[in-house]
């Protein structure tokens, strides 16, 4: 719980605010705002540099988010000419991704990006591969000890509940006795609990607002059909709904239709190209999404590569690039679709 | 020894099963030192009487007094805690285990109350084995390689591990050869010697006799007589007591007239190696022939090779001159063959099903279009099977496991009556069938054959083959040794050959 | 001596009639004792159902809401009572169901319509079932191991094939069907299939020798073997009966979801075989029953139903659906000893 309040708190600092700079500082290829940091150390940028062979380690690709991410980590190291990525088959199971690890050491990679099955069974293997000298770049699930990664890199569970509660509760600020339902994910993990904290959070600033329901559903489109329609027999009358996962989002969009229900509106979550779709179309109850970008893992082979050319990164100040980046989870409507259409994920 | 309260005494107990009541008001006293025989049919209470004994059934009514003083036993633990041992049937070892850790079982010796001290119980158990005769059986050696009789040995040294004061064996005998009961008995002398009491059950009279000190025989879940003399009460007032009326074994006639149709069943130089030499036998219509033969000589192999639930390794089998597909069931039952084997509980019946279900399981085809089952046609057909065979009760839709032995057994002929089987294979047809209900299957298989099937019968009680078959095999070590007319035979030179394996002549 | 608490007998120390308790009528009694059990279970579900959301849980569309969500699952729990009557066990169901799911709805696959999602589903089904069967009948395999492997193998390809992604259907005679138009007479399409599977089911294993077959096997495959039936074959037939069903499931759950994913039927084995135990289908096999698999289905699903309703979490329904289990097969039992 102790890391939950320390990530929260995090997100309140200067960390939120300076990820947000500096994703987009890292993400956008353009280059013409060629101002490199107050100091001489050269912020990386598209120019060849020296060589560097990244390790990469996920788990397996049973969904489209953590597919997302694969993606985008290879995508991106394509785009170097003096980056060569070492992928290894992406496993759910913490030995054996411990046993992937470890060959990527003995490989004497020049940095590592893992996005461990389970953070906190793999920080020993995090420890390991710095004590070897091999910067490790920690992806959205953190290591239990600081030590074992270099940057942490990750979403923000918390900060997408409260995107997504605010942006709610300014829709249905003036209507009284409010309803709102929330779908939530797989309730056995942490960021399901983060997610829904958020939004609570939020709501508490609306007083005319009441959750009136939450269901859980599993980040499958089959338990989101389910769970919604459940709902929606349980809720003959609501005036928003949040659900977590836009995965799951497509069962329940499924259900709302055949529930023939569209007197409220819809908030998704992750980020997924379809909904980003069905809120550009604007003919149905999906209105936004809040985003829990898996663009992450191209900016971890950003950071990778920056460290293993021993760089900065454009925008800060500092030398060196930051131990730890929560980044912001922004939300996503109409007035903005267009703009991250292209990182949607199927 | 009579003015001593009894080590141990039962009396009035009665405890009831749906549907059944076990047992019925049973008394039983057993003194130290003595061996105390228990007599009755299947189904009498034996089983359940030595299970109350072992704490294993909770009795519904009744008292049990241990040295004079009144005792509940809660559980097998409590009657181990007492002294008495169970010695069961079907023996309760761990195969996976050592005979050392079998015989520790739940009382490992150990240091510091939880490290097993495995030399110690090692260097017990080689003295309990040797204490039962037999020293060769290794401590470290696991249960599930030995034989039945050592493993028999096994489960007596680990009754004796414990500070047993009673011992309860139930058919000891029934897995032992000769020279091993005899070791058996000494092994229960030496037992009575040091004061130890033992009840003993055995349906074999002879040893009852040798052993016996008093007999207590069980009728119908009540004890008809209690601490009769073993040695001295006349057999046939036991076997009265047991059957409730007197009973010698009953044959039907034989017809006069040699059957001289053509054979329906030939073999042909039948063979498996280890098992059975090449085996040449013709079986005509009308006939039965007995197969004789200790356990091993290779009489049930034969009757399960023929019906092809082995596959033969030399020789055929052919039925009215088509040759049987070999190591095929279907083939043999397709061609008119049925098989009702030793172990009908496991190899025969369909134990959560109706008698209708089980008799129809092989004619299915008979009762169904494209599938479908006529179930009137079935049952109809099912009925007059069993009325055929007088199954009791009349009623086909009762569940066969609510059946006694002789009546399952029925069941299982009925079902290949139904099928219009040709030849009928019978794997000791009255084991677990009742004395009096014997006579009854005898004259079912005397008349089936009358009908036309040839019946080829495998017993291991002599006088059952010499009584029922038309002709005899006598089988040793797989060996066909003798063939002859059953009436030119007699007991003494079936056992002879059975034993010599040379004509005694 | 203290009296062991035993089960109510007629009257103490009174020999009950052997020959007069008429054995043969309590079979049948008791199979109905164990039915009229689960439909007191529905019963007092529906009575809290009803009692804790009156307008929510008593309404035609929460009766078609609850049907429809049990159609995909009870068809699957059809086909594993059989496998379990038999004996045999298939953990792989749920794994088919996301294979068949998955490649019914392909880009390939869509370009032939309706007919090419449904006969694809039903035909990846059979083929599992075909490969399940080949394993546990022909190779000596147990089903325990061999469906476990197919449960690796499924997911895996089934994960292949999607690559993580969800599979959005785009045919709209497929997605029309699990919507409110298609009702016919109130009755979702979904709903008639499940109801049409259940009676074929029923009819099968107690009316075919199809079923009189599965049973023998389950019951004694020794006894059953010298008895004269193809084992063998009987098994293969059972494991293809599962794979179909979960084909058949695949596709319902298509329509009802509207698309294909890898994470579809995630742990249906273990829905589909506490349904058909608490309905008083033996696991040891010898003795199953359809009416006893479909009411658990439905009372798991209307428990789930009803805590939905009322708002409980999910791990509150974990622990429910955990203690309704237990508490079927202990009532089972009793009902059972002392019947």
């Amino acid at each position: 719980m102790s890391h939950t309040t320390s990530r929260r708190g995090l997100l309140f600092g200067t960390a939120a605010v300076s990820a947000g700079a500096l994703l987009t500082a890292c993400t956008s290829n353009d280059t013409k705002d060629d101002k490199t940091a107050a100091n001489n150390q050269p912020a990386a940028d598209d120019k060849p540099g020296k060589h560097v062979t990244i390790g990469f380690a996920g788990p397996q690709a049973d969904h489209g988010w953590l597919n997302a991410i694969n993606d985008n980590a290879k995508n991106r190291a394509k785009k170097y000419s003096d980056v060569s990525l070492e992928v290894t088959e992406g496993s759910n199971d913490t030995a054996q991704q411990i046993g992937q690890i470890e060959t990527l050491i003995n490989k004497k990679v020049d940095v590592l990006v893992v996005l461990p099955a389970d953070g906190k069974a793999l920080t020993q293997v995090g420890l390991k591969a710095m004590r070897a000298g091999i910067p490790v770049i920690n992806l959205d699930r953190i290591f239990n000890s600081a030590q074992a990664y270099r940057c942490y890199i990750g979403g923000d569970n918390y900060g997408m509940g409260l995107n997504a509660g605010r942006y709610i509760g300014e829709k249905l600020k003036d209507k009284p006795n409010a309803r709102v339902v929330e779908l939530a994910g797989l309730d056995n993990l942490e960021l399901t609990k983060q997610r829904t904290q958020g939004f609570d959070d939020a709501l508490k600033n609306y007083p005319n607002i009441q959750k009136v329901a939450r269901q859980a559903a599993e980040f499958t489109v089959e338990s989101g059909q389910a769970k919604m329609a459940q709902l929606l027999q349980a809720q003959s009358k609501f005036d928003a709904l949040w659900n977590h996962d836009d995965d799951q989002g497509v069962g329940a969009l499924r259900a709302i239709q055949q529930a023939g229900r569209d007197d409220f509106l819809m908030v998704g979550g992750a980020g997924a190209l379809s909904a980003f779709q069905a809120i550009k179309q604007d003919d149905g109850v999906l209105k936004a999404t809040v985003l829990y970008p898996p663009t992450m893992a191209a900016s971890a082979i950003d950071l990778a590569r920056a460290l293993g050319q021993a760089k900065g990164v454009g925008g800060l100040a500092e030398f060196e690039i930051p131990a730890s980046i929560t980044l912001y989870s922004a939300v996503v409507d109409k007035t903005n679709v267009d703009q991250y259409m292209s990182t949607g994920f199927r | 020894m009579a003015q001593e309260p009894p080590l141990l005494s039962m009396s009035g107990i009665a405890k009831s099963f749906p549907g059944v009541r076990a047992l019925d008001g049973v008394d039983l006293d057993v003194q130290a030192g003595e061996v105390h025989c228990l007599l009755g049919q299947n189904g009498a209470g034996k089983s359940t009487l030595i299970k109350v004994l072992a704490g294993a059934h909770q009795p519904d009514e009744g008292t049990i007094s241990w040295r004079g003083e009144p005792v509940t036993l809660r559980s097998p633990i409590a009657a181990m805690r007492l002294g008495i041992a169970t010695i069961y049937q079907e023996l309760d070892l761990v195969e996976h285990l050592s005979v050392a850790e079998n015989v520790h079982l739940g009382h490992e010796p150990t240091t510091a109350g939880f490290v097993v001290r495995g030399r110690t119980a090692r260097t017990s158990t080689a003295a309990l084995l040797k204490r039962l005769g037999h020293p060769e059986i290794d401590p470290a050696r696991l249960v599930g390689e030995l034989s039945a009789a050592q493993q028999q040995i096994v489960s007596m040294a680990r009754a004796l591990s414990h500070d047993v004061r009673l011992i309860v064996m139930d058919e000891p005998s029934a897995a032992l050869d000769p020279d091993e009961v005899d070791n058996l008995f000494r092994i229960v002398a030496d037992l009575t010697a040091d004061g130890v009491a033992v009840v003993y059950i055995s349906h074999r009279l002879e040893e009852i006799r040798r052993i016996g000190d008093r007999v207590t025989v069980l009728k119908d879940g009540r004890a008809v007589a209690g601490g009769l003399p073993a040695k001295t009460t006349p057999t046939r007032d036991v076997v009265a007591l047991m059957t409730g009326r007197n009973v010698e074994y009953v044959f039907p006639e034989r017809p006069e007239r040699e059957p001289d149709a053509e054979p329906v069943l030939r073999v042909r130089g039948l063979a498996r190696d280890g098992e059975f030499d090449p085996l040449d036998l013709d079986l005509r219509p009308g006939e039965i022939v007995g197969l004789a033969g200790l356990v091993g000589s290779g009489r049930s192999e034969i009757l399960e090779t023929i019906y092809g639930a082995r596959r033969p390794t030399a020789g055929s089998v052919s039925v009215d001159g088509r040759t049987l597909r070999p190591g095929s069931v279907r083939s043999a039952v397709g061609a008119g063959l049925g098989l009702a084997p030793e172990e009908r509980k496991a190899q025969a019946l369909l134990m959560l099903e109706s008698v209708t279900r089980n008799v129809s399981v092989s004619s299915l085809s008979r009762f169904s279009w494209a599938g479908w089952v006529d179930r009137r046609a079935e049952r109809g057909a099912a009925r007059a099977a069993v009325r055929e065979l007088s199954l009791r009760p009349d009623n086909p839709e009762v569940p066969v496991r609510t059946l006694s032995g002789g009546n399952q057994q029925k069941a299982v002929l009925a079902r290949w009556l139904l099928r219009g089987c040709r030849v009928l294979l019978l794997d000791e047809p009255t084991r677990g069938v009742d004395v009096g209900a014997r006579a009854e299957l005898y004259a079912v298989v005397r008349r089936l054959a009358d009908d036309g099937l040839a019946v080829l019968l495998v017993s291991s009680e002599v006088p059952e083959v010499l009584g029922l078959a038309d002709r005899v095999l006598v089988l040793r070590e797989g060996r066909v040794v003798h063939t002859a007319p059953a009436r030119e035979l007699d007991e003494h030179r079936v056992l002879d050959l059975v034993m010599e394996g040379t004509p005694a002549s | 001596m203290t009296q062991p608490v035993s089960p109510p007998r007629d009257t103490a120390g009174k020999i009950p009639p052997v020959g007069r308790l008429t054995p043969w009528r309590a079979l049948p009694a008791r199979a109905d004792v164990r039915t009229l059990s689960l439909l007191g279970v529905l019963a007092a579900l529906v009575v809290i159902g009803g009692i804790t959301k009156p307008d929510e849980f008593l309404d035609t569309r929460n009766l078609q809401l609850v049907l429809t969500q049990a159609s995909v699952i009870g068809v699957v729990t059809v086909g594993m009572t059989f496998v379990i009557t038999s004996g045999g066990i298939d953990l792989s169901v749920g794994a088919i169901v996301a294979l068949a799911s998955v490649w019914a709805t392909t880009v390939a696959t869509q370009e032939y319509g309706f007919a090419g999602i449904l006969f694809t589903a039903m035909l990846v089904g059979l083929g599992c079932g075909l490969v399940n069967g080949l394993l546990i009948a022909y190779g000596g395999m147990v089903p325990f191991i061999a469906t476990l492997a197919m449960l690796a193998s499924a997911r895996g390809l089934a994960l292949q094939i999607t690559d993580g992604r969800t599979q959005i259907v785009s045919i709209d005679s497929v997605l029309k069907l699990g919507e409110r138009d298609s009702y016919v007479l109130g009755i979702p399409p979904l709903v008639l299939v499940f109801a049409l599977v259940t009676i074929a089911g029923w009819l099968a294993l107690n009316r075919t020798t199809f079923g009189r077959r599965s049973v023998a096997v389950g019951g004694n495959a020794e006894a059953a073997r010298l008895a004269g039936i193809d084992v063998r074959r009987q098994r293969l037939y059972l494991y293809l009966l599962s794979g179909l069903c979960c084909g058949i499931a695949a596709f319902l759950l298509i329509v009802l979801s509207g698309s294909g994913q890898n994470t579809n039927g995630n742990l249906y084995e273990l829905d589909a075989i506490a349904a058909a135990i608490i309905g008083g289908t033996l696991l040891s096999g010898g003795r199953g029953t359809i009416t006893g698999s479909v009411l658990g289905v439905l009372i798991f699903t209307t428990i789930t139903n009803i805590f939905a309703l009322n708002n409980l979490q999910s791990d509150v329904q974990q622990i429910a659906k955990g203690a309704i289990i237990v508490a079927a097969v202990l009532v089972q039992r009793r009902t059972a000893s002392t019947n």
